[in-house]
């Protein structure tokens, strides 16, 4: 047994952090608000729509505020997020009312029920992939600007 | 019957959402999880045994070349190098070209298979070569593989443990800028290594072996009884009975090797329902002996089961998502049957791609890149592939269970050695810190 040094490789630069705390209580209360108002507004979507609005936050709140970035960004990129969910949930209702009047109930309900809850993921894995991508690229730019400053 | 379906769909859904609870715990350990030390040593030593390096090759004329230039480039101290390639009854000029380099290296040697011994595979042609090697520690890359130059100096170090039993460096794909399947691939290679594989070895699961970039204690896999032929997976094959033998494997992130990646739809699909049918083959001959083993800790069974069924996941998440979208036309009574429809659909990206979005999300994100997670959505085109690959892979395997037909033959990957114009442009490559 001789030869290099156990530390030759070890260091990383890889990203890897105290996951902030902080910010993760700030999302939990801002979710909870958000949900308060939905209810005092009487404007509580339907059952799959809460679930994939309940799903999104959960990931956003428990993945992405715990990183490195600034806590309002975060917080406008998670209202964005909820916002972009009840925008799906009124676009299916406005579908359902058009389809209930002009075609027959039956086949949308068809369509609703097999492809909804694919679509339902399609905006939640879009819109959290892209708060994460903003974050990224927001601490890769200051990153860069650090080390153009030393 | 509605209650038989409706327990049928909660049972489905339970067993779905353990993958996706244990994704979630293996994306957090990523994250903040100290990474487990190689087995300590004084240090100002380090365990570096005589060491050999199987190549092997059959029809890569496009890229043996590439991988036995950079053999030439490794630090690992010649003298305990051995670099074999095994020349697997190639009809075109792989033999040649390594031949080439045997003649101006010395540690560099070639090892031809004849026309009707070879193209059995590539398990047949590592035992091939495991008869010509001499080394204490036996390494396995592909052809198409480019290895970091001191790659054997951080995996080797792990064997200074005498419990590990086999390594595993981390694989990058290389000509990632090429198309969008390299692109998704690369997407699930991150996702795969930088997140599961380094949680399940910081969490002192059951890492997995990859059948190449990584090795094995000589002694280990003479054991064994060395590659097991009739397996389409006999990387996972040896990983389980590396831990039924009472040996670990360990992930090592940061020897990275890069691959040259499938380019389209249909070398993607053969390649997949490889590993899909050879993985359920390791499913059906280790579950029983890994319940069973008293080598393993709860935890290393619970993870080795989760890791056994994988491949059925995508199909019971299809049957979840039929199962769901019935009951809710045939029984829509109330918000739980839109609950049940639900649950495998969220669950459906997160598990289908045996990756869910956010661990491959999270994975880019400590590789510090930047653009990559636009793609992240398009995972979903490759569920879809995933389980219509799985679907065939259980239908073949059972078909020829039922007719006692042999398994079809190894279904070669071929590499139009394409990623070395991504090692000729390093600086437009997405992996910032590759080292050429």
């Amino acid at each position: 047994m001789s030869g290099i040094s156990l530390t030759n490789w070890q260091s990383s630069g890889h990203r890897r952090r105290r996951p902030n705390y902080l910010h993760v209580t700030v999302g939990v209360g801002v979710a909870v608000t958000m949900f308060l108002a939905y209810s005092l507004l009487h404007c509580m979507p339907n059952e799959p729509a809460l679930v994939s609005i309940a799903v999104f936050n959960f990931l956003f709140i428990f993945l992405i505020f715990p990183l490195e970035g600034s806590l309002l960004r975060k917080v406008f990129l998670l209202l964005s997020g909820n916002i972009v969910g009840l925008a799906w949930y009124l676009v299916q209702l406005s579908f359902e009312a058009a389809s209930a009047h002009y075609l027959e109930m039956g086949a949308f309900k068809v369509i609703y029920v097999v492809m909804g809850p694919i679509i339902d993921l399609i905006w939640i894995v879009s819109f959290w992939s892209l708060g994460l991508s903003f974050l990224a690229s927001t601490q890769s730019r200051n990153e860069k600007e650090k080390e153009g400053i030393s | 019957m509605i209650l038989i379906l409706h327990l049928t769909l909660i049972l489905l859904a339970t067993f779905i959402s353990a993958y996706l609870i244990r994704h979630y715990i293996f994306t957090l350990t990523a994250l903040y999880h100290q990474e487990r030390p190689p087995h300590h040593t004084p240090h100002d030593m380090v365990y570096q045994p005589k060491v050999s390096v199987l190549i092997p090759a059959r029809n890569e004329e496009n890229v043996i070349g590439r991988i036995l230039h950079r053999m030439t480039e490794l630090t690992y101290p010649k003298e305990k190098l051995e670099v074999i390639v095994i020349d697997d009854a190639s009809t075109d000029q792989t033999g040649e070209i390594a031949e080439d380099f045997a003649k101006k290296h010395e540690y560099i040697r070639v090892a031809h298979r004849k026309p009707e011994d070879g193209g059995k595979g590539k398990p047949a042609a590592l035992n091939h070569g495991l008869k010509h090697a001499i080394g204490e520690i036996i390494y396995c890359f592909d052809a198409d593989y480019y290895p970091q130059r001191d790659i054997l100096e951080k995996l080797t170090i792990y064997f200074a443990d005498p419990k590990v039993g086999a390594v595993q460096g981390r694989v990058t794909v290389l000509n990632e800028p090429n198309t969008l399947v390299t692109r998704l691939v690369a997407l699930e290679r991150i996702g795969g290594y930088r997140v599961d594989q380094l949680a399940r070895d910081n969490l002192g699961l059951i890492p997995q072996f990859g059948g190449t970039v990584g090795g094995f204690r000589r002694s280990l896999i003479e054991f064994l009884g060395g590659w097991d032929a009739n397996m389409l997976a006999e990387d996972t094959d040896l990983t389980f009975k590396t831990y039924l033998a009472g040996y670990k494997v360990r992930y090592v992130n940061e020897a990275e090797c890069y691959e040259e990646a499938v380019e389209n739809w249909r070398s993607y699909w053969r390649q997949r329902c490889r590993w899909a049918k050879g993985h359920m083959q390791c499913a059906f001959r280790h579950l029983w002996p890994l319940i069973k083993s008293k080598n393993l800790r709860l935890r290393e069974k619970t993870d080795g089961f989760l890791l056994l069924n994988v491949y059925f996941v995508p199909i019971l998440v299809g049957l979840a998502w039929i199962l769901g979208a019935t009951l809710c036309l045939v029984h829509s009574s109330s918000w739980i049957t839109s609950l049940w429809v639900s649950i495998p659909i969220f669950v459906y990206s997160s598990v289908g791609n045996f990756a869910p979005f956010f661990e491959v999300g999270i994975g880019a994100y400590l590789d510090e890149r930047v653009r990559i997670y636009w793609l992240i959505p398009l995972l979903f085109l490759t569920f879809l592939f995933n389980m219509l690959i799985c679907t065939k892979a259980l239908i073949d395997l059972c078909l020829s269970k039922i007719t006692g037909k042999k398994q079809q033959p190894w279904a070669k990957t071929l590499h139009n050695g394409r990623g070395n114009r991504c090692l000729n442009a390093p600086r437009r490559h997405p992996l910032k810190d590759i080292d050429i």
